[in-house]
C-alpha cells in the first residue's frame, strides 16, 4: 500500500508543480496522503473529481468549512489548508485506480489553476510565494 | 455537499473565465476576499464610456463550486447593464437564482462585493482621468 501511495504521490508530482505534502512522509500511516494544490480551493477540486471518493481538510473536518486544525497544528497555511485533499488507500486499490487518480486530478487541478486569479497574480509576479 | 444543477452547470461551463487589461481606462477591476478564508474572486467590467453600458464582463475565482458559480453567474448578468442597473444586483439575487443553501450564502455576498468594487473602480480611473 506505501507503493501505491507512493505512485500515487510521485505521478503527481510530475504532473504539477507546487504541491505540497502535508504532514510527515516518512511517518504516516502507508495508505494516507493529504497533498496541497496551491492556487485551487479543495472543495472545488473535489467537484471535478466525484467519481473518486476523497475529502478535504483532514477526515475530522470533511464536512465543515473550516481549514482543518489537524493541518494547522502540521504548519500548513490557512490558504493551503483550503487547498487540501486527502486520499485513503485501501488494500483493494489497484495501479490502474492510482494512475486514473493522477490523470484526473492533475486535468481538474491544471482547469481550476486557470480560472484562479491567485495562479494569475503567482505567474504576473514570481516573487509572490506561497509559505506553507 | 449537494450542489443546485444551475452550480453544476457554471462549476462544468463557467461563463466569461478570463481577464481584461487592468490598465484599460474603460475597464473597472475588483478582487474581493482572502486566500485564507478560501474565497477569492476577481471580477472584471468593461463599460462603454459614451453609453454608460457594461459591454464585456470577466472572472477568475479561488473558491468553491457555489464561489464559482457566484461569480460566473455575475459577469452573465452584468452584460448589458448600466452601471446603475449592476449596482442593484444583490445577492440574494445570487441564492435565489443559483438555490444556494446557508452554509454558501457568503459566496453570493462575495460576488455582490466584487461587482461593487469593480464599479467603484472603473468611476475612481474616470474621476482620476486615467
Amino acid at each position: 500500500m506505501t507503493g501505491l501511495r507512493n505512485r500515487l504521490s510521485d505521478g503527481l508530482r510530475r504532473e504539477l508543480d507546487e504541491i505540497y505534502i502535508n504532514g510527515s512522509v516518512e511517518h504516516r500511516l502507508p495508505g494516507n496522503l493529504n497533498v496541497s494544490f496551491a492556487y485551487v480551493e479543495g472543495e472545488s477540486l473535489l467537484m471535478g473529481i466525484n467519481d473518486i471518493a476523497v475529502s478535504s481538510g483532514s477526515a475530522c473536518t470533511s464536512a465543515t468549512l473550516e481549514p482543518s486544525y489537524v493541518l494547522k497544528a502540521l504548519g500548513t497555511s490557512d490558504e493551503l489548508a483550503h487547498s487540501s485533499i486527502r486520499f485513503g488507500l485501501g488494500r483493494f486499490n489497484t495501479e490502474e485506480e492510482v494512475d486514473f487518480v493522477v490523470q484526473k486530478v492533475s486535468a481538474v487541478v491544471k482547469r481550476l489553476r486557470e480560472m484562479s486569479p491567485l495562479y494569475e497574480l503567482a505567474k504576473e509576479h514570481e516573487e509572490v510565494k506561497i509559505r506553507g | 455537499m449537494s450542489y443546485s444543477e444551475k452550480v453544476i452547470d457554471h462549476y462544468n461551463n463557467p461563463r466569461n473565465v478570463g481577464s481584461l487589461p487592468k490598465g484599460d481606462t474603460a475597464v473597472g477591476t475588483g478582487l474581493v476576499g482572502a486566500p485564507e478564508c478560501g474565497d477569492v474572486m476577481k471580477l472584471q467590467v468593461r463599460v462603454n464610456p459614451e453609453t454608460g453600458v457594461i459591454d464585456d464582463a470577466k472572472f477568475k475565482t479561488f473558491g468553491c463550486g457555489s464561489a464559482i458559480a457566484s461569480s460566473s453567474l455575475a459577469t452573465e448578468w452584468l452584460k448589458g447593464k448600466t452601471l446603475e442597473q449592476a449596482l442593484e444586483i444583490k445577492n440574494v439575487d445570487i441564492v435565489q437564482e443559483l438555490s444556494l443553501p446557508p452554509v454558501k450564502i457568503h459566496c453570493s455576498v462575495l460576488a455582490e462585493d466584487a461587482i461593487k468594487a469593480a464599479i467603484a473602480d472603473y468611476k475612481r480611473k474616470q474621476q482620476d482621468g486615467q
